[in-house]
C-alpha cells in the first residue's frame, strides 16, 4: 500500500483551466474527499491520477513511482464511477473476476479471491445475476468488488452513491468506510456533498475553480474553514455583512473580533447557527433581534433573526434546542449572542454572498 | 396525467378497431400479393389469359434446383455476400471504436467514407474500381477476391450505422474507460466487453450488408466479368426470354429462393436482437429471481 502525490498538476480544456497547480499529498491509507461544486475539477483531478486525462503540466505519483506517462491499465489503481459501468454481459461473479482474468491470474487464484471479494461487499447470493437484475446499491457494491479485486494500492471513487436513493446513499456511504478501512487502502474520493465527505474521508480537500482551497480534517475544516469559499461550501454558515470600526468587526453587543488583513470597510463574518446563543427578555446583554420565523428541524429549531447594526437589518439564522425553542413566539424580541472564537471574518470578496 | 387514467381496454371500440384491422390487411395484402404471384408462377405451367394459371407444374423447381449453374451461383452469392460481411464486421468494430473511445476526431472522416456509397452510384464507383485495378492489380480483373473487395467497399456503411448506434446505446466510452481501469488491453476490450454489448448491431448490420452484397448487380456486371453471382443470372434469364422456355418461371424460383435465403437470415435477427433488448434494457428493475442463466 502507498499514498499519491500530486505535484502542479494543470490540465487546460482549450482556454480554460480546469485545473491550477493543484498539488496534493494523499496518505498511505488514507481515505481523501475532493469536495466541490460541479466544474471545480475534481472529477479530472481523479481522472489525472487514474489516467484517463493527461495532466499538461505536473506529476503524478503513486507510492515512490512516478506515473504520469503510465497508461491506465498498468497503474495499480482501482476505480468505481458514479454510473456503476458493471458490463452488462457480464454477471456480477464474472464483473469482478474480469480485471483478474485480463492479468492473466490462475484459474484457482480468480475463483478464490472473487468468492473472497464476494463475501466482502456482501453479494455471494447475487454472484450469478446479471447488473440488470440487481439494484443500484447492489450493483455499486459489485462494482467497489471489481476495483478491489487486483488488489490496486490505489481505490479512485468518482461520485460512487450520487445515482442512488437517500436511505442507500447512507448505508452505502458507510459501507464503502467500512470496506476501505479493512482492506486498508488508499483510497480518494470525489464529492459534490459536503454531508458526505465529511463522513467518509480522514481529510477533505476543498476544491474550487480548479484549485485546492483547504485540506483539513472534517471537524477542522468544519470548525476553522480556511477561506470564504471554505466557509460557504461547508457547512450551514450565517454570512453577514459587517463595517470595520477601528479595526475590529463585529455585532454590538453580541462579539467583537480582529478585522481580516485586506478588509477595505467592511467584511464577511462567518459562524455556525449553533454557536448563536438566544435568550429570553428585553433587558441584558446582546443584540436585540425580532423571530421572523421559526422552523422546526427535530432536535433543533431554527430561528430567522433580524437585529439591527447602525440602522442596517443584519438576518441571522441561530439554532436552539427544540424544546427551550417552544417558549419563543415568532415576532418577539430576543437577545442574541455569538462566541467570537467561532467567528471567521474574511475580507469581501463579492459582496451578499449567504451560506444556506 | 389525464390520458393514463382510461383503461387501455378503452381503445378497443368497435370502429376504431375495424379502422386497424383494415389498414393491417391492406399493407398485408400489399406486401404479400407480389410473393404470393411469384410462387404461383413458379408452379405454373403456363399463365397469361387467365387470373389463375392453365395447370400447375413442379418441373420449374426441380429444374432450377438441378441446375448446376444456378447451383454454383448461389454458392458464389452466398459466399460473397459471407464474406464481405465478415469483412465489413472486422473492419469496421474496431475503427467505430477507436473514432468513439479514442480519438473523436477522425469522426467526422470515418462519417463522410460512410456515407460516399449512398451518395455514388454503384455503376460508378464500380467503374473507378475498374479503372483503378487496371492500373494497380490488372490480374485480378474479373476474379472474386476483387468482387469481395468491391462489395465490401460498398456495404461498409450498413454495419458502420449499425454498429455505431449499438455503441452508442450500450454507452461503449463508459464501459471501456472502466475495462481500461481494470487493466484491460484494447484487443481484450474490444474482445470481451464492446463486441458482446454491440452484438445486437453486429448482427443488424452483418445482415444489412450481406442483403447489399447478396442483390448487387451493377458492380457485379462490371467488376466480375466471368463469375456467376444470383443477381447476374437473373439478369441473363431476363433477357434470354425468347431462347429459353420457362426462364421467367426459372426466375420465379430463383427469387423464392433468394428470398428464402434472407427472410431465414432476417427472422434470425430478429429473434437473436429480441433477446438482446431485455437483457440490454437499461434501468429494468432488479427482480428477485436468480440469474436467469
Amino acid at each position: 500500500m502507498s499514498g499519491v502525490s500530486l505535484v502542479g498538476v494543470t490540465k487546460m480544456y482549450g482556454h480554460v483551466k480546469a485545473l491550477d497547480h493543484v498539488s496534493i499529498d494523499v496518505c498511505e491509507g488514507e481515505l481523501l474527499a475532493l469536495l466541490g461544486p460541479s466544474g471545480c475539477g475534481k472529477t479530472t483531478l481523479l481522472r489525472c491520477v487514474a489516467g484517463l486525462e493527461l495532466p499538461d503540466k505536473g506529476t503524478v505519483e503513486i507510492g515512490t513511482i512516478d506515473v504520469t506517462a503510465v497508461p491506465t491499465r498498468d497503474r495499480p489503481i482501482g476505480m468505481v464511477f458514479q454510473s456503476y459501468a458493471l458490463f452488462p454481459n457480464m454477471t456480477v461473479r464474472q464483473n469482478i473476476a474480469f480485471p483478474l482474468e485480463v492479468r492473466h491470474r490462475p484459474r484457482t487464484e480468480v475463483k478464490t479471491r472473487v468468492d473472497e471479494l464476494l463475501e466482502l461487499v456482501n453479494l455471494t447470493e447475487q454472484a450469478n445475476r446479471y447488473p440488470k437484475q440487481i439494484s443500484g446499491g447492489q450493483a455499486q457494491r459489485c462494482a467497489l468488488g471489481r476495483a478491489l479485486a487486483p488488489n490496486p494500492e490505489v481505490l479512485l471513487l468518482d461520485e460512487p452513491l450520487s445515482a442512488l436513493d437517500a436511505l442507500v446513499r447512507g448505508r452505502l456511504r458507510d459501507e464503502i468506510r467500512r470496506i476501505q478501512q479493512r482492506v486498508g487502502i488508499t483510497a480518494i474520493y470525489v464529492t459534490h456533498d459536503q454531508s458526505e465527505a465529511m463522513a467518509i474521508a480522514d481529510r477533505v480537500a476543498v476544491m474550487n475553480d480548479g484549485r485546492v482551497e483547504q485540506i483539513a480534517a472534517p471537524a477542522d475544516l468544519y470548525d476553522l474553514p480556511a477561506t470564504q469559499f471554505s466557509a460557504t461550501f461547508v457547512g450551514s454558515r450565517n454570512a453577514v455583512e459587517l463595517a470595520v470600526r477601528e479595526g475590529r468587526v463585529g455585532i454590538p453587543g453580541s462579539f467583537h473580533i480582529a478585522a481580516p488583513e485586506g478588509s477595505n470597510g467592511h467584511a464577511l463574518a462567518f459562524f455556525r447557527p449553533e454557536d448563536v446563543q438566544i435568550s429570553r427578555g428585553q433587558t441584558g446583554d446582546g443584540m436585540r433581534a425580532r423571530v421572523e420565523l421559526k422552523i422546526f428541524l427535530g432536535p433543533t429549531t431554527r430561528l430567522h433573526l433580524v437585529g439591527e447594526d447602525d440602522g442596517r437589518p443584519i438576518a441571522i439564522f441561530g439554532d436552539m434546542a427544540s424544546r427551550q425553542a417552544r417558549l419563543i413566539e415568532e415576532g418577539e424580541t430576543v437577545r442574541v449572542h455569538v462566541d467570537p472564537d467561532h467567528v471567521q471574518a474574511f475580507p469581501i470578496l463579492k459582496a451578499g454572498q449567504r451560506g444556506s | 396525467m389525464a390520458v393514463n387514467i382510461r383503461r387501455p381496454a378503452a381503445r378497443d371500440h368497435g370502429a376504431s378497431r375495424l379502422a386497424r384491422n383494415l389498414f393491417f390487411g391492406a399493407a398485408l395484402f400489399y406486401f404479400c400479393v407480389p410473393m404470393v404471384a411469384v410462387l404461383i408462377y413458379s408452379f405454373s405451367t403456363r399463365w397469361t389469359a387467365n387470373v389463375l394459371p392453365d395447370g400447375y407444374t413442379l418441373q420449374w423447381w426441380q429444374a432450377t434446383i438441378s441446375d448446376h449453374r444456378i447451383q454454383s451461383a448461389f454458392s458464389t452469392s452466398i459466399s460473397l455476400a459471407t464474406l464481405t460481411a465478415l469483412i465489413d464486421i472486422a473492419v469496421v468494430v474496431p475503427a467505430a471504436y477507436w473514432s468513439r473511445v479514442r480519438n473523436a476526431r477522425i469522426r467526422p472522416v470515418v462519417e463522410v467514407a460512410a456515407a460516399i456509397p449512398f451518395a455514388l452510384p454503384y455503376v460508378v464507383i464500380a467503374f473507378g474500381l475498374m479503372q483503378f485495378s487496371g492500373v494497380v492489380a490488372p490480374q485480378f480483373q474479373g476474379t472474386f477476391p476483387l468482387l469481395v473487395a468491391g462489395h465490401a467497399a460498398i456495404a461498409f456503411p450498413f454495419v458502420y450505422w449499425a454498429v455505431d448506434g449499438a455503441m452508442a446505446a450500450a454507452g461503449i466510452e463508459r464501459l471501456s474507460e472502466t475495462a481500461e481501469a481494470c487493466g484491460a488491453s484494447p484487443f481484450q476490450i474490444i474482445r470481451r466487453v464492446v463486441v458482446p454489448n454491440i452484438s445486437s448491431g453486429l448482427v443488424t448490420g452483418g445482415l444489412l450488408s450481406f442483403a447489399a452484397s447478396f442483390g448487387e448487380f451493377a458492380m457485379a456486371q462490371i467488376i466480375g466479368r466471368g463469375l456467376d453471382t444470383v443477381p447476374l443470372w437473373s439478369a441473363e434469364m431476363i433477357r434470354s426470354y425468347t431462347d429459353t422456355a420457362g426462364s421467367y418461371n426459372r426466375l420465379a424460383v430463383v427469387t423464392l429462393l433468394t428470398f428464402a435465403v434472407l427472410f431465414v437470415l432476417s427472422a434470425v435477427v430478429v429473434y437473436w436482437n429480441r433477446g438482446q433488448t431485455v437483457r440490454l434494457l437499461p434501468g429494468a428493475a432488479a427482480t428477485d429471481e436468480g440469474g436467469r442463466r
